[in-house]
């Protein structure tokens, strides 16, 4: 062959892998990058549906609207009443920044489109639908307003909940944002240190501090043959490592029951290791510890080390310090195991998707997610919680002719300021409303700042909710 | 093994199927607007279409498929087209059955005339002709002044121009020593080039400069003698690039839009950002003829067709389309390997380049795998000029794949 034909198949070649890289950058395209390029707020795909259909509206508990769709001149508008209150919950569903939250998640429900399966398809093509569902929420819009003037001007979250049936009464989160001002704001929040846009209920990781010392509580009762006295000296040294209490008080002679109502570190300190690691973690994972929550909102899950730990940080496990990692709504469900017999039900925020005709579409029931512990322990438990807001430290949670239950919280943590909890249920005879509040870096006990708050709020629960 | 009678019959067929299939789904999807008229105009075109095929196979002792590849490419093309405006749709056809004659007529005009490669004077003259009246007439449409409007009609001169470009390197190549005995001969050629470049450069047409850049690259390549004449044309081209990025805005824009159109997708990144768009939501199936959203790319009917296909026939109609592609040039080239006129050997290595280079910078382009210059996919896209000028250079292929007895006279001094 002669050079002018071998030069032309040099050509030839050189355009075939050109032509073949097209194929090949293609399919990595479409494999690797489509998803995120769809989801896009500039894709005006997305936006077609929203064009042609009413987006649903969404209602609290005893449905007044909060969140609602309008055909205002000619365009279909978005109106939501109230600016910071659902932030994190109900969410935006907004042109330029997409869509968060509840709009998220239920998008298809409110704009009751549906996508399964082929024969659907047709019939939105064939009569496509012109108003969505509405969503009625869990919530109670008294108690969340209440729940975020309390929290206003901190950091920090609030869940209530029936421990029973696994509603949501309020699910506030601080700072927060306004979602009508998203266009102005958008700067500010997506960049402030402390993010707004977190929702810290669901998603927000914090170490518990004594609230866990409930659990390590229920793996003592849980381990046969475990000697309940200790005598506490206001320090104790485990592997060289030293755990003093809160002010290094010597709470002397104490039975589980004192150690939770004084929330003696060294107690729980000592009785994690006599409790072992296995049976301390298989106990925290009753409570939902490194399991995956199902919920209507995105939850991160709570983290209870595992593998072989040092004998410090079992002890420190012990008392909720450590390693250990824990949502808001996890401590919410874990004070409503405790006044559910030991049983942790689903935390439900939707209740009904109802189409504009009222007919039902879905409804999330109440489910049971996990025995914790059996109803025996758990009353036992309830009794040293009673015993922790009469007498102990979680005094500032007592209400006059209710009993309320409880367990407070001081967290070390790396910032240097303690997170202060505080779980609890209330009444305790017949439990209505569980609660859990911490106060992100507060600086404060557990006992001074969030069980006040708590307080309030059960109050104001129990006076208003239509349960 | 293979009849060859079976072996063209059968993708023949396949083809008619394709086009009476789709035909059916389009007449499905745009039921309520359709008018009467549209039945026979279509039906008239795959006849003609299927017709054509046919007679070539008669006609022609040469390559039949290519002929047979771009049908497809313009089934697919006018299909598309038809779905996103019919009365554009309804202009292509009649491009479509335009450029089929002029198809003929090209194939038969080279093949009955002879001394096409005698005429260097002619093309060169011709193409500064339609610069002029480009630049004398022109309006700007897309950012681009290379269209110009006569008598209504409107047409890209650049169009004409590419094919004056490829005879004008092929009648040089041809017989280089005749043009030798003239002193600088080969840099006054590249001169000519670069002059051209130069003027599409400020008529803000990028895809075609590179277009013409390539084609003379290429065969520079293969043909050149002095071997570091095509260092000089590399490095040249090299400043001129720089330069132009440097003095352009036009041209820094492309450059910036393509590596991160996110941060203009309000502005100058909205038109690849918006194919992206339409190329990720079609996935490998797409979404089904008149079932995407062809109406938010813009230009969807020419320069970003290929995306609009993606979206509604999926990827694999778009592969399916790279692959023609990537025959029809293969072909392009066999064809140039087996032709021992050295004249019409260049003119098919020019002709598959232009289908080559254009189609491979375009879909580069809207896949974001390179920057976007505004120029049509062949046979594909819409467009008078483009149709036209592409079914002239399927014409010379045509001929070319052909065995060539004569040779062309000397030029005698």
């Amino acid at each position: 062959m002669n050079r002018e034909n071998k030069r032309i198949i040099l050509i030839l070649i050189a355009l075939c892998i050109c032509f073949t890289g097209l194929i090949g950058y293609m399919s990595y395209f479409q494999v690797f990058r489509a998803e995120k390029i769809k989801a896009n707020s500039y894709n005006k795909r997305l936006w077609i549906n929203e064009e042609r259909i009413l987006r649903g509206s969404i209602m609290d508990r005893n449905g007044n609207v909060l969140v609602y769709s309008e055909e205002r001149d000619g365009a279909i508008q978005r109106f939501y009443k109230y600016g910071n209150l659902y932030s994190h919950i109900i969410g935006y569903s907004h042109r330029e920044y997409g869509k968060s939250g509840l709009e998220l998640i239920y998008n298809n429900a409110l704009l009751n489109i549906n996508e399964n399966s082929a024969i659907d398809e047709i019939i939105n093509i064939v009569a496509p639908t012109t108003v969505g569902n509405n969503i009625e929420l869990t919530i109670d819009h008294g108690t969340q307003e209440r729940a975020r003037n309390l929290l206003q001007g901190r950091k920090g979250a609030i869940v209530a909940m029936n421990p029973k049936t696994g509603e949501i009464y309020a699910m506030v989160s601080m700072p927060d944002f306004n979602v009508n001002r998203l266009r102005d704001d958008w700067g500010t929040i997506s960049e402030d240190v402390n993010s707004p846009l977190l929702n810290r209920a669901t998603q927000g990781l914090y170490t518990p501090g004594s609230v866990f010392k409930v659990i390590t509580a229920a793996a003592v009762l849980n381990t046969p043959g475990v000697e309940t006295n200790y005598n506490c000296e206001g320090s104790t040294t485990i592997d060289g490592y030293s755990f003093s209490d809160y002010q290094n008080t010597a709470h002397g002679n104490l039975d589980l029951n004192q150690a939770l109502i004084k929330s003696c570190n060294t107690y729980f300190t000592t009785k994690a290791v006599v409790v072992g690691e296995d049976k301390l973690r298989k106990t925290a994972e009753g409570f939902m510890f490194n399991s995956n929550i199902p919920f209507d909102l995105p939850v991160k899950n709570s983290t209870y080390p595992k593998g072989n730990l040092e004998t410090t940080e079992l002890a420190a496990s012990g008392i909720g310090q450590g390693k250990v990692l824990t949502t808001p709504l996890n401590m919410v469900l874990t004070a409503s195991a405790i006044a559910n017999n030991g049983e942790i039900v689903k935390p439900i925020l939707v209740k009904n998707v109802v189409s504009t005709n009222g007919k039902i579409i879905k409804s999330n029931r109440t489910e049971t997610l996990s025995v914790a512990v059996d109803s025996l322990k758990a009353s036992a438990i309830k009794e040293m919680m009673i015993g922790v807001v009469q007498t102990g430290t979680g005094s500032n949670a007592s209400i006059r002719n209710v009993q309320v239950a409880g367990k407070t919280g001081t967290a070390e943590n790396p910032s240097g300021k303690s997170h202060a909890w505080f779980i609890g249920f209330a009444p305790a005879n017949d439990p209505k409303i569980a609660i859990s509040v911490v106060l992100e870096e507060e600086g404060s006990t557990g006992g001074r700042s969030a069980a006040p708050i708590a307080r309030d709020l059960i109050i104001y629960g129990l006076n208003n909710i239509k349960f | 093994m293979f009849n060859k009678k079976v072996s063209i019959n059968s993708p023949r067929n396949l083809l008619f199927l394709f086009e009476i299939l789709s035909l059916f789904l389009l007449l499905v999807s745009q039921w309520n607007n359709i008018e009467k008229t549209i039945y026979y105009i279509w039906i008239g075109l795959i006849l003609i279409i299927y017709i054509s095929n046919y007679l070539l196979n008669k006609i022609s002792s040469g390559d039949n498929y290519i002929f047979l590849i771009v049908t497809m490419l313009m089934s697919i093309g006018i299909i598309m087209i038809y779905r996103i405006d019919p009365n554009l749709g309804m202009k292509q056809l009649l491009w479509l059955s335009g450029g089929i004659a002029v198809f003929y007529l090209t194939y038969f005009a080279i093949k009955l005339i002879r001394g096409w490669d005698r005429w260097i004077t002619l093309y060169i003259g011709a193409s500064y002709f339609l610069f002029i009246m480009t630049f004398l007439l022109g309006t700007r449409k897309y950012g681009a002044i290379n269209w110009i409007n006569i008598g209504g009609i409107s047409f890209q001169p650049a169009e004409i121009t590419k094919i004056l470009v490829i005879f004008i390197i092929a009648s040089y190549y041809n017989k280089p020593d005749v043009f030798k005995k003239y002193r600088y001969s080969d840099y006054i050629l590249m001169g000519i080039i670069y002059s051209f470049i130069a003027l599409l450069f400020l008529q803000r047409d990028l895809g075609t400069a590179l277009i013409f850049y390539g084609i003379f690259l290429f065969v520079q390549f293969i043909y050149e003698e002095k071997r570091k004449l095509i260092l000089y044309n590399i490095g040249l081209s090299s400043i001129g690039a720089i330069l132009g990025y440097v003095l352009f805005d036009h041209v820094k824009i492309r450059i910036q839009t393509w590596i991160d159109p996110w941060s203009f997708i309000d502005n100058k990144g909205y038109q690849i950002t918006q194919s992206l768009f339409a190329i990720a939501e079609g996935g490998f199936f797409g979404t089904g003829l008149g079932l995407g959203h062809p109406e938010f790319i813009p230009l969807a009917y020419t320069d970003f067709i290929f995306s609009a296909i993606c979206e509604e026939m999926g990827i694999f109609t778009g592969i399916g389309i790279i692959m023609l592609f990537l025959i029809l040039v293969y072909r392009g080239f066999k064809i140039a390997l087996n032709q021992n006129n050295k004249f019409y050997k260049i003119l098919a290595i020019g002709v598959s380049l232009l289908f080559g280079i254009q189609s491979i910078i375009i879909l580069g382009g809207v896949l974001k795998l390179l920057p976007l210059t505004g120029i049509t996919l062949p046979f594909v896209s819409y467009g008078g000029s483009s149709i036209l000028s592409s079914f002239i250079a399927l014409g010379i292929l045509q001929v070319s794949s052909e065995d060539i007895n004569y040779e062309g006279e000397e030029v005698v001094e």
